[in-house]
């Protein structure tokens, strides 16, 4: 028995024939249904240009202002690095410092690890640190939460738009583009076919 | 007795991080594609676990009890708890919003506690009916924890745009830093409970 040939299922760990699945197909565990491959067409061109894409909305997303209001003659606006700031200066470094990392920081290093990852594929060029890379990339994943984020800014401008004059800021536009952009970066970023070519260009 | 289908059974084990197999008997530590640790099962997953989940489930009700938001408007000062901000929702007519936060703030939490308890339970003894659905339970708790923050980056929001002095203010209440907590420590409570245990306590099939 070769463990190359062979693959195990991450959740339930039924022992698998390794398979080449082609373009398109979805495999899925037969014993627990995980989805176990699902190949994606130019996967790692299309990394490569989406995360240079998100890497140059990320300024504007999070630094101009996602909105503003205006309330008996004063105005103020917010972005949201400002609201990481408001959190840590009234104390709450705990959740300032939860928002900072799952909304700012860990999508930041998201977008430059599959930016280093698929540039070296793509040009075929071994770097020891790949495969650590690669490993960063699947653990921050969860905690990087832009589509959640999204969620609270709707709320945000419903309740605000019922108490106040609301206006919609340029970063908000930066952020909705960004949003985009790392859904499509995740859903287009194929792990199965990345570790299959990092373990080819280590050997 | 266990399946003998599982990878485990028949020497091997799959690396945690890149999922190249290795055998059990070559006594390597790491794995040989990316080196990572290699482990069996998680390590501890039960105990750890079960340590997250009941500090979430201690926090929980402070998460609950006390204000998350402090709202002040022309003078007036309203504390809201994450009820009550579901409730003046719900006043001001904006009812879709108000089930939106109500998911996301309420239930998610309450259902990812008792589903991991539950999942707890089921590997502790070792129930024989239905692996594949627990599975899909382990899965559909550990997809939807993220979702319940948005009450934390709704509040952050809200923080960095009401701002007005003495006009309009919002801060930050002692439940968002319990709230917060509950949702991280449920996160590390899913991502400890290693759902292959599941199906190793099940007995052969005939
Ligand atoms: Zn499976
Ligand atoms: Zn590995």
């Amino acid at each position: 028995m070769n463990p190359n040939k062979l693959d195990a299922c991450p959740q339930c760990d039924l022992l698998l024939r390794r398979i080449d699945p082609e373009l398109g197909e979805k495999a899925q565990c037969p014993r627990c249904a995980y989805l176990l491959y699902y190949p994606r067409k130019h996967s790692i061109e299309r990394t490569l240009a989406l995360s240079i894409a998100g890497l140059i909305l990320f300024f504007p997303a999070n630094f101009l202002p996602l909105m503003g209001i205006k309330l008996l003659g004063n105005s103020h606006d917010g972005s949201l690095i400002s609201g990481v700031i408001g959190l840590f200066n009234e104390g709450l470094w705990a959740v300032a410092v939860l928002v900072f990392v799952s909304s700012i920081l860990f999508p930041l290093t998201n977008v430059l690890l599959s930016l280093l990852i698929s540039a070296h594929l793509y040009l075929n060029k071994p770097n020891r640190f790949l495969a650590q890379w690669m490993r960063w990339l699947q653990h921050l994943d969860e905690w990087a939460m832009l589509e959640v984020y999204a969620l609270g800014i709707i709320v945000a401008s419903v309740k605000l738009a019922s108490t106040a004059d609301l206006k919609l800021g340029l970063g908000l536009y930066a952020f909705i583009a960004l949003l985009l952009i790392t859904a499509m970066l995740a859903s287009s970023l194929d792990r199965y076919l990345f570790w299959q070519r990092i373990a080819r260009l280590r050997s | 007795m266990r399946y003998k289908a599982s990878a485990l059974v028949q020497g091997l084990v799959r690396c945690h991080d890149c999922g190249r197999l290795s055998r059990l008997d070559a006594q390597l530590p790491h794995c040989p594609v990316c080196g990572s640790r290699l482990h069996e099962r998680m390590p501890q997953s039960l105990q750890r676990c079960l340590a997250f989940l009941l500090s979430s489930y201690a926090l929980y009700l402070p998460a609950n009890i006390f204000p998350i938001m402090t709202v002040t408007q022309i003078g007036v000062t309203e504390k809201h708890t994450i009820i009550g901000g579901i409730i003046a929702l719900i006043d001001k007519d904006m009812l879709p919003i108000a089930i939106l936060v109500f998911v996301a703030s309420i239930l998610v939490p309450l259902l990812k506690l008792l589903g991991l308890s539950l999942l707890l339970l089921n590997v502790h003894c070792r129930w024989q009916r239905n692996a594949k659905l627990w599975t899909q339970l382990y899965r559909m708790i550990a997809f939807v924890g993220r979702w319940s923050m948005l009450d934390i980056f709704m509040i952050s929001i809200l923080i960095a745009v009401v701002d007005l002095g003495g006009v309009s203010k919002v801060l930050a209440g002692p439940a968002a830093t319990a709230f917060a907590a509950v949702v991280v420590l449920t996160m590390f409570a899913a991502m400890s409970f290693d759902p292959r245990l599941i199906w190793d306590k099940q007995k052969i099939p005939r």
